[in-house]
């Protein structure tokens, strides 16, 4: 009797050590979680490409200058527009540069106001305009195809001509001139423009944007011009 | 017949009589209590405390780690793109670890939501490596090898294609798309309560440079530690 009450006692104590060793091994943590959520949204970016290139004026200049990779906010008197100006065409070219880690669209909207207050002012449509060769190098650029809605350089000889009626010089191509601009219009869109490269990578997609006025018997005054490109990613 | 039974019956108590007789002669002086014990291989990982975020624009902590409890960190790393103009975004986890035996600190993780295309953020771009410092006095005498090389926005450069590549082996949460070893070490723990303070505590470090990656709206990054005894 005695032996069967030991051998009670033993096993009680037994269970009381495995429940408790059970509950031990419960309690013991082994593993462990991080968990990080993130974004990443669409970007897109428009700079100044360097600096402006100002030619066929007389009198004027550049007044504020592009800097590459800084906000475009660049200022220009071109001068003389009138006919004693002997130049062919005075002509601003001002690079621009663009970024985006998705597809993008650039616009542009432009406003010419002029002291003028007959038909013979300067007036949108006398200012030509459009984009030149589109670049995509440098390490980090993605390869894609962009569209160029303008149609290049408004001083080609196929983009303009003098009008057979009245006489005046015409921009005549598709968007070679910014009466075409004078709502937000896209002159230009295309892929993707960066690879998964850092923000420190000055790289970027480089277009020339030319503006160019020939001189002409417009009526005397002055006049601005005032162009905004606006980049999204649609 | 009935006196042969009697006969019997007297013998069988004489037998009695002596053998209790016997008994009480040899007194017990003696003993014993046996005890079984065990000591199993324990291991612990839980959270070391209150993580470290920096370089975030927009994130947040939303689960910070309590020291001592279950590590279950959440953390909002928030824009990962460009327009976040920091070097790193970066996040310090401190793991807890104790153990009676030798241990090893696995890791396993995953990248989801962010696309498929090569300019998508992959687990390749997500830095990992843990800064263990040598163990104090208060711990069993040992020095712990780190699989990792540390501090991830340490070094690094960009690759041919302008990406930013994290320096040295099982610097990015691609070495862990499958459990692998980050950290191991002899006994951690002295003889100590189980209710010691004492304790291994080691950063995880993660890290992203914010890039022109693709857009994505939701991405989430998970790493799972476990330590297993050796």
């Amino acid at each position: 009797m005695p032996r069967l009450s030991q051998v009670i006692t033993k096993s009680s104590l037994l269970t009381a050590l495995l429940v408790v060793s059970a509950f031990s091994c419960l309690g013991q943590s082994t593993t462990g979680t991080v968990t990080m959520s993130a974004t990443v949204s669409k970007f897109v970016e428009i700079n100044s490409g360097g600096a402006v290139t100002l030619s066929g004026n007389s009198g004027g200049g550049v007044t504020t200058d592009g800097v590459t990779n800084s906000p475009l906010a660049v200022s220009i008197n071109l001068g003389e527009l009138g006919p004693s100006n002997t130049n062919n065409f005075v002509s601003a070219q001002v690079p621009l540069k663009l970024r985006s880690n998705a597809a993008y669209v650039l616009s542009m909207t432009a406003t010419v106001t002029s002291s003028g207050s007959t038909a013979s002012r300067i007036g949108a449509a006398d200012v030509g305009f459009g984009l030149g060769t589109i670049s995509r190098t440098g390490l980090g650029v993605n390869a894609g195809a962009d569209t160029n809605a303008t149609s290049g350089d408004p001083t080609l000889a196929a983009n303009g001509s003098v009008n057979g009626t009245t006489g005046r010089y015409e921009f005549t191509a598709v968007r070679s001139n910014l009466n075409a601009f004078s709502s937000a219009t896209t002159a230009l869109s295309g892929p993707i423009i960066m690879n998964a490269v850092p923000r420190s990578n000055t790289n970027g997609l480089t277009v020339p944007a030319f503006f160019a006025v020939k001189p002409q018997f417009f009526e005397n005054g002055t006049t601005t011009i005032s162009v905004t490109f606006t980049v999204t990613a649609p | 017949m009935f006196k042969s039974t009697k006969g019997i019956l007297t013998t069988l108590a004489i037998t009695a009589l002596l053998m209790m007789s016997a008994s009480a002669a040899f007194a017990q002086t003696t003993g014993s209590v046996t005890m079984t014990a065990t000591v199993s291989n324990f291991v612990e990982l839980t959270s070391g405390g209150a993580v470290t975020l920096t370089g975030n624009s927009g994130g947040s902590i939303i689960t910070d780690g309590t020291a001592n409890s279950p590590l279950a960190v959440v953390v909002n790393l928030g824009e990962l793109g460009p327009s976040n103009t920091n070097s790193f975004v970066k996040l310090s986890v401190p793991v807890r670890l104790r153990s009676n035996v030798a241990y090893q600190l696995n890791m396993v993780s995953s990248v989801a939501g962010a696309g498929a295309t090569s300019f998508s953020l992959k687990d390749t771009d997500v830095g990992f490596g843990l800064t263990p410092a040598a163990r104090p006095a208060n711990l069993a005498a040992g020095v712990d090898t780190n699989a990792t090389p540390g501090d991830p926005t340490v070094g690094g450069s960009t690759d041919a294609n302008g990406r930013w590549v994290f320096a040295g082996a099982n610097s990015t949460l691609g070495a862990y798309a499958v459990s692998g070893q980050v950290l191991t070490g002899p006994r951690i723990n002295q003889a100590v309560a189980a209710n010691s303070a004492t304790s291994l505590t080691v950063p995880a470090i993660f890290a992203i440079k914010p890039q022109f990656f693709d857009p994505a709206p939701a991405i989430t990054i998970t790493a799972q530690f476990t330590v297993v005894a050796l």
